[in-house]
């Protein structure tokens, strides 16, 4: 009785109390959905003549990067009222809050182009919080191109996940690497994440696989053949032509940057089994850290705690992913059966993509595709179904999308998809697109 | 006397007991026999061992950081399809008098009758349907509009209490209260908790988000009573790295985070 008429009177102690200190009491179990946005096209602001092809990229491109993010409800453009919404003052919340399109966030701004400079001025507000509704406001300025309209939109659309998605950067302004034989060569293309502005990065005119970009963007190494067999190369993006790495001898393949960016794993078959190596990212310091008979390839580091590694060993007999320490103690297996290849770490550290054919044989009727598996609790979830051959799974620096290869288009093409393997949309479509690698941010 | 018959009489029971006692170890040593020998069923490594892997956790995507599809609203009604009926247009707001106003007699009969255009609109417009309390209004009836930015001032029912000087936080920043919300939920592991555990009280975890989002001073406010519940509800906060920055034109350098889990299997 005691205790309960001091728990009434504890909040008005606190309430009375002149701390400046503010309480939010929430729970678990209050139906988790995603938030309801709103995206009107942005306004012209001038009579400038480029404003209208500048808007379609800009409206484009925001629209579909909002979209793409996974954590939003686009409401559809057909349910908005009348009226444009250019500047704050536009905004009528009642009509943006109630149905029919309910709802809770309202992005809009205006783009106004002057000679050669663009001025884009974008706004989130909460549409259900009238007294205080801004969530974001900003400015930006560049040049008058398509090009610029369309980085712009990724900005802005980057800022607003940042904000809505919980302190997760956005993915609008990442960039992916693959390899493609458009040039009828097999060398590194890059392209945003939307699948714009596709480019080749190397001209080795020979056959260049698994580019790897480094955390901080500013290098890819990846395994080419030279006159000397396979080995790993580096390029380096400031420079644009490739920087000196040794070449170890051997077959050596499928390198994978430290989280820290400060060495690189690979494998390598210059004792004569192919076997794991782990090396400083200035080629320094050369260590072996598996010996079983077997090959062992494809290692991946724990991109969270950059202490462990997930790689393929076939000492079984057929390919499967095993996890072990940096210094190789602590093998544990992880798929059970079949045809398992490609593991790549989740940026929080928490789950593995693997590519898999969980039957595999004479006579089995073998899919290969992508799994996601927990490494703590060894559950895994299958994200592809029944389409083609699904292979090199990479996460998206948000941990909420994943790359991956598939022929399920007739030749193998680069798709993407979210996390939970919604969503599914192809991203290239000239030549074969293969082994993507998404950039660290 | 007395106490004599009470020694006895603790004897007595004592050997009673052993009996009981021997019965029962036996029986646990058997079915421990019959368990491990008689029937080697499939109790090998669990993960790994062929054939074990159908039983696999679909909840694994909600606990991947996407948002989860709504599990449970406070609404009973709340489902996917919109309701059946229209909402009802606004009443016209009554000019209200001001409580002090004095009526002047002469002009109380001069008072303008009310404007033609509304009349005319409520002749053209149809007979109103008389709406049932548990009907859904038209376009409501997801989870969609519940209160976002409005709270309950108890903390009752999920909704958002505050307590301290400066408390509006809630109010003005509902947006990231929501993301609070949304991101311990999504971090929440539920197969961290002892499987044997059915349903369990309510656990309250408190802690701090500081300015640059990371959250701090984790504490198990009320436990519920289950170990395993409570350190799973933990490390749900602990496992975040950032919410995302405060709103930059909040004064303060930290906004403290009641967080409570209810736990059903």
């Amino acid at each position: 009785m005691m205790m309960r008429f001091l728990k009434l009177l504890l909040p008005l102690i606190l309430v009375t109390s002149a701390f400046a200190q503010d309480w939010i009491k929430t729970g678990t179990g209050l139906g988790v959905e995603k938030v309801r946005l709103a995206v009107p096209d942005f306004n012209p602001a001038g009579q400038d003549p480029k404003n209208a092809e500048l808007l379609k990229v800009f409206n484009e491109t925001l629209w579909n990067d909002l979209d793409n993010a996974g954590i939003f409800d686009m409401v559809s453009k057909s349910f908005y009222p009348l009226g444009q919404v250019g500047t704050p003052a536009d905004v009528k919340f009642e009509s943006w809050s109630s149905a029919p399109p309910s709802a809770a966030m309202l992005a809009f701004g205006n783009l106004g182009a002057s000679g050669n400079g663009m001025t884009v001025q974008g706004w989130l507000y909460d549409v259900k919080n009238v007294t205080s509704p801004q969530v974001l406001g900003k400015q930006y300025q560049d040049a008058a191109t398509s090009d610029a309209a369309r980085l712009t939109a990724h900005k802005f659309a980057d800022e607003i996940i940042f904000r809505l998605g919980g302190g997760i950067a956005g993915i609008a302004e990442s960039k992916i690497y693959f390899v493609s034989t458009r040039s009828g060569h097999k060398e590194v293309w890059a392209m945003d994440y939307d699948g714009a502005n596709q480019h080749t990065v190397t001209h080795l005119n020979s056959i260049s696989l698994s580019p790897r970009v480094s955390p901080d963007g500013s290098r890819i190494a990846f395994s080419s053949m030279t006159k000397g067999g396979w080995e790993i190369l580096m390029y380096s993006l400031d420079l644009n032509r490739l920087v000196s790495f040794p070449r170890f001898g051997g077959t050596n393949l499928s390198p994978a940057w430290s989280s820290d960016g400060t060495k690189l794993a690979f494998s390598s078959s210059r004792s004569g089994d192919s076997e794991i190596y782990v090396v400083d990212s200035s080629g320094a310091n050369l260590k072996r850290i598996t010996s079983f008979k077997g090959p062992d390839v494809s290692p991946a580091w724990n991109r969270k705690t950059g202490a462990q590694i997930a790689w393929v060993s076939g000492r079984t007999g057929l390919p499967q992913v095993y996890t072990m320490e940096g210094d190789g103690t602590n093998v544990q297996r992880l798929t059970d059966q079949g045809y398992a290849v490609s593991p790549a770490w989740s940026p929080n550290g928490q789950f593995l993509v693997v590519s898999w054919m969980r039957k595999y044989g004479p006579g089995a009727p073998g899919a290969q595709d992508i799994y996601i598996m927990d490494i703590a609790s060894k559950q895994w979830v299958q994200l592809t179904h029944d389409g083609g051959r699904n292979d090199f799974p990479y996460w998206s620096p948000d941990g909420r999308h994943i790359i991956f290869q598939s022929s399920r288009a007739g030749s193998l093409q680069i798709w993407t998809m979210l996390a939970d393997g919604t969503n599914q949309k192809q991203l290239t479509f000239a030549g074969s697109n293969t082994q993507p690698n998404w950039s660290w941010k | 006397m007395a106490a004599n018959a009470e020694i006895f009489f603790e004897h007595d029971r004592w050997g009673r007991n052993l009996t009981w006692s021997l019965v029962l170890h036996l029986a646990v040593a058997g079915f421990i026999l019959l368990y491990a020998v008689i029937i080697p069923g499939s109790h090998g490594e669990g993960w790994g061992a062929g054939g074990g892997g159908d039983a696999m956790g679909v909840t694994l995507v909600s606990n991947i950081p996407l948002p989860s599809t709504p599990t449970q609203t406070q609404n009973v009604l709340a489902n996917d399809s919109k309701g059946i009926t229209q909402s009802l247009p606004k009443p016209e707001p009554v000019e209200e008098k001001l409580p002090d106003a004095i009526p002047i007699p002469d002009k109380i009969s001069k008072t303008k009758p009310p404007p033609k255009t509304s009349a005319t609109k409520a002749k053209t417009k149809p007979e109103p349907v008389e709406e049932a309390d548990n009907e859904v209004p038209f376009g409501q009836g997801g989870p969609v509009s519940g209160p976002y930015g409005t709270f309950n001032a108890n903390g009752a029912k999920g909704g958002f209490g505050f307590t301290g000087g400066g408390g509006d936080f809630g109010s003005r920043y509902a947006w990231y209260v929501k993301v609070v919300q949304q991101k311990v939920s999504e971090n929440w592991l539920k197969y961290e908790v002892d499987p044997r555990i059915g349903s369990a009280q309510r656990v309250y975890v408190t802690f701090d988000v500081m300015r640059d989002g990371h959250p701090a001073n984790v504490q198990v406010e009320q436990s519920s009573g289950v170990p395993s519940l409570d350190q799973s509800a933990t490390r749900a906060i602990q496992r975040i790295d950032t919410f995302g920055p405060l709103p930059s034109d909040y004064a303060a350098n930290k906004v403290s985070v009641e967080f409570w889990f209810d736990y059903k299997r």
